[in-house]
């Protein structure tokens, strides 16, 4: 079993689910205390000890089913289906499984412990001595569908089939010579035919669950790379939720890790006043220290963000990231622009952040259907908003810097970065496509402090990281 | 202690709790193998009441810590008693003379001065907070740590160490190991994720809305004064509001409170008007309330339909499904 647990540990591991040594120990233990007589209290104990994030539960599920329910099973309904042919019931099958064994014990001395496993249906038996087969036959190697014939040989090989088909050959004959009744005979003889076809189906769906085990892994492993990696512009409707929650935990890192440096900011200069007042009840005697705060330093960040359809899928994206900033910092500007800009910072605030979103997506503030214009937003820009810009600002743009060939003003870029503190760009096209076509990206990158690509999830994690550094 | 699954889930359901297999499993797992358990899951689904029931069905006390941000060690497990300390040095300046009569040379005066001060970091001065209590109890206790995602991740650290060994390190006092290892239940709305560190010393527990059959039965348990088709209606409708992506949505709690308040009207069924009235029991949000007041008219125009449809058969039954 434990050897099991550390297999089943290590399947968890490959679909992403973080599984320690320490927690696989727990595992044991356990399992150990409620042992495994009852399935839900079982997988209840993995659960409770492997698996300590929701969102990891339901992989989770999926690999016990696939996992536990596995062979054991696959034994049992083959057993079934036996007793269905026969078409008996369960205490005929049962009195039938009795009358077999004392057959077996007359006349089946000869017989190989597989062939009396089999035909006295014990499936625990069985269920080990297919598991030891598996093991010789390297089955955890396969891969694909096209090695299930291959590997079902094998198996068949290793458990030594083809001695058991002989064996039962052997039986079936001798049943011949034995004063049974006629009825009883048939009977025995079908019995023996089916029980050797289940073997083989059990074979069979053995390996295609082995298959199928691997198979899960690929996908899920695939998956979890892909999204991350994934570029903005091409995610289906159910990677887009996977994202946002992906977004929105990177948020709360940034908050965590802000909150500390915050915390962590050295105390300010002692504070008389209110250290007498905090020690009253001791007489006056100033047991409990009081500092003063030291003033907070107030960042402040403009964002001016591209929605055009082009970059769509980022923008979305991005103005999520973007509202999350807005409850970290108290003085965050958010504006949108495609050819037009328009200010968004209340409609974020007051807004949850569904509503916000399509507010700003959909065309209420500006008109997002326009071709892009970045010369001119950046102009508009300079001259109605240039007021929200001072030494402490840092500017993020955000956006593909496809001009359509219109002017590129670069000039405004150069005015706001020198009343600002930097500017960022973020840019979610390939860096190879820069300068090409109508992108104005090198013409503007000049005045930025650091333009970086941020086309999928793990660069824009980069991006974060390095903007907490500072 | 638990000796079984069974025999937990029983003594829950004495307690009003209906207890799954699963989550008993967990329990009975968290007492035998002396192990926190980290309770996560929506708001309402009965996370905290778990410890308080775990408590009360095994006759022990508990100790309860809500955690907020900017919680403390100071606050959390003990505190030196200022003010008594400074009582006693008033006496102990009264009682010097007292003290040093007969002592000779500095170093001997200086030594029993010394003496007495130690008396001043001893338990007698410490005021023990919900962690440390739970230390030194004499008793069995359970444990509840309260909405520990509220606390900062420093305080979560300084846990750890409680929870993996069940002692604490007083600077002054040196080491306390509990006399009674603790059942200690920890809560999160899952407002911040967990430290690695601190799942791995925990048992995990998952806790979900329940579904119909289930809230029906806790309804029926907590609110046996309610009329049944009452009930019914109203877990229903619950069920149906937590499909909606709201803001907040409603938990169990939520529901026992709105079947309280409408059993006190003396409400045999719902109806529309009634539900717009009493909507605010389980939506607390202006805007959740505008999107179940919609979700609700589609809900009676469904009912209505049905009703219709089922005019002449039995159509009290169906009206739900």
């Amino acid at each position: 079993m434990e050897e099991k647990l550390v297999e089943f540990a290590n399947l968890l591991r490959e679909n992403g689910v973080r599984v320690s040594l320490a927690e696989t120990l727990d595992a044991f233990s356990a399992s150990e205390v409620t042992g495994l007589g009852e399935r839900d209290v079982f997988r209840a104990a993995l659960r409770s000890t492997m698996v300590k994030r929701a969102s990891e539960l339901p992989v989770f599920e999926e690999l016990f089913d696939v996992y536990f329910s596995g062979l054991g099973e696959i034994i049992k309904q083959a057993s079934k289906a036996v007793q269905d042919a026969l078409s008996m019931s369960d205490q005929e099958f049962q009195k039938f499984l009795e009358d077999v064994e004392k057959m077996l014990q007359k006349e089946g001395k000869k017989l190989s412990e597989l062939a009396k496993q089999l035909l006295q249906n014990n499936s625990g038996a069985l269920e080990k001595r297919l598991r030891e087969a598996a093991r010789a036959a390297k089955l955890k190697g396969i891969e694909r569908t096209i090695e299930e014939n291959y590997f079902a040989r094998a198996l068949a090989r290793e458990l030594g089939l083809d001695k058991i088909e002989a064996e039962i050959k052997e039986l079936r004959e001798q049943l011949e010579k034995m004063d049974l009744g006629q009825a009883m005979k048939a009977r025995m003889e079908e019995y023996l035919e089916r029980r050797l076809k289940a073997l083989e189906d059990i074979i069979r769906r053995y390996v295609r669950m082995e298959r199928e085990k691997r198979d899960i892994r690929q996908r899920e492993d695939q998956r979890m790379n892909q999204i991350a990696e994934k570029s903005f512009y091409y995610l289906s409707e159910d990677e887009l939720k996977k994202m946002q929650e992906a977004v929105q935990k990177l948020a709360q890192r940034l908050k965590n890790v802000i909150a500390i440096r915050r915390k962590r900011a050295k105390k300010g200069r002692f504070d008389i006043k209110r250290t007498l007042r905090n020690n009253l009840d001791c007489g006056g005697v100033p047991f409990k220290l009081r500092f003063e705060r030291r003033k907070k330093e107030k960042p402040q960040v403009v964002i001016l963000c591209d929605v055009s359809d082009s970059v769509r899928n980022a923008s979305r994206f991005m103005l999520q990231f973007v509202y999350s900033l807005q409850d970290l910092y108290s003085r965050v500007r958010s504006f949108i622009f495609v050819s037009d800009i328009g200010e968004v910072t209340e409609h974020f605030r007051t807004n949850d952040i569904k509503d916000a979103l399509d507010v700003a997506l959909k065309g209420d503030i500006i008109n997002v259907y326009a071709h892009s214009n970045f010369g001119f937003a950046f102009r508009s820009f300079v001259a109605d908003h240039i007021g929200a810009i001072n030494k402490r600002t840092t500017v993020i743009v955000l956006g593909d810097a496809r001009n359509n060939y219109n002017l590129p003003h670069d000039w405004c870029l150069r005015e706001i970065r020198q009343r600002a503190k930097r500017i960022i760009w973020l840019n979610p096209e390939s860096r190879n496509t820069w300068g090409f076509g109508d992108s104005e990206m090198e013409r503007y990158a000049v005045h930025c402090d650091m333009v970086e690509e941020c086309r999928n999830l793990n660069q824009l994690y980069r991006v974060v990281d390095h903007l907490v550094v500072r | 202690m638990f000796s079984s699954i069974d025999e937990v889930i029983e003594r829950f359901a004495k307690n009003n709790y209906i207890a799954s297999r699963r989550i008993a499993t967990v329990i009975y797992l968290a007492s035998s193998l002396k192990k926190p358990i980290l309770v996560e899951g929506p708001a309402g689904v009965g996370k905290t009441d778990l410890a308080k029931v775990l408590a009360a069905s095994l006759g022990h006390e508990l100790i309860r810590l809500q955690c907020y941000e900017g919680l403390d060690e100071g606050k959390a497990l003990y505190e030196w008693e200022y003010a008594k300390q400074l009582l006693y040095t008033q006496i102990l300046k009264d009682k010097i003379s007292e003290v040093l009569t007969g002592a000779k040379g500095l170093t001997e005066a200086v030594d029993r001065i010394a003496r007495e001060d130690e008396v001043f970091f001893s338990e007698r001065f410490v005021l023990p907070r919900p962690l440390l209590k739970a230390i030194t109890s004499e008793k069995q206790s359970v444990l509840l740590v309260d909405e520990i995602d509220k606390a900062d991740a420093e305080f979560e650290a300084f846990l750890l160490e409680l929870l993996s060994d069940f002692q604490i390190s007083v600077p002054e006092l040196g080491t306390l190991t509990a006399k009674h290892i603790p059942l200690v239940i920890l809560t999160s709305n899952n407002a911040r994720e967990m430290s690695d560190a601190l799942k791995r010393r925990c048992l995990h527990l998952y806790i979900d809305f329940p579904d119909r059959k289930q809230e029906l039965a806790i309804v029926r348990l907590k609110v046996p004064e309610a009329a049944d088709k009452l009930a019914e209606e109203v877990v229903a409708v619950v069920q149906s509001l937590r499909k909606l992506d709201l803001k907040k949505t409603p938990g169990i709690s939520e529901t026992l409170d709105w079947v309280k308040a409408l059993t006190l009207l003396n409400v045999q069924k719902l109806d529309e008007e009634l539900v717009n009235e009493t909507l605010d029991t389980i939506v607390k949000y202006e805007g959740d309330v505008r999107k179940a007041q919609e979700e609700l008219k589609d809900y009676v125009r469904r009912v209505r339909a049905r009703r219709g449809a089922d005019a002449t058969g039995s159509s009290d039954k169906d009206l739900l499904n």
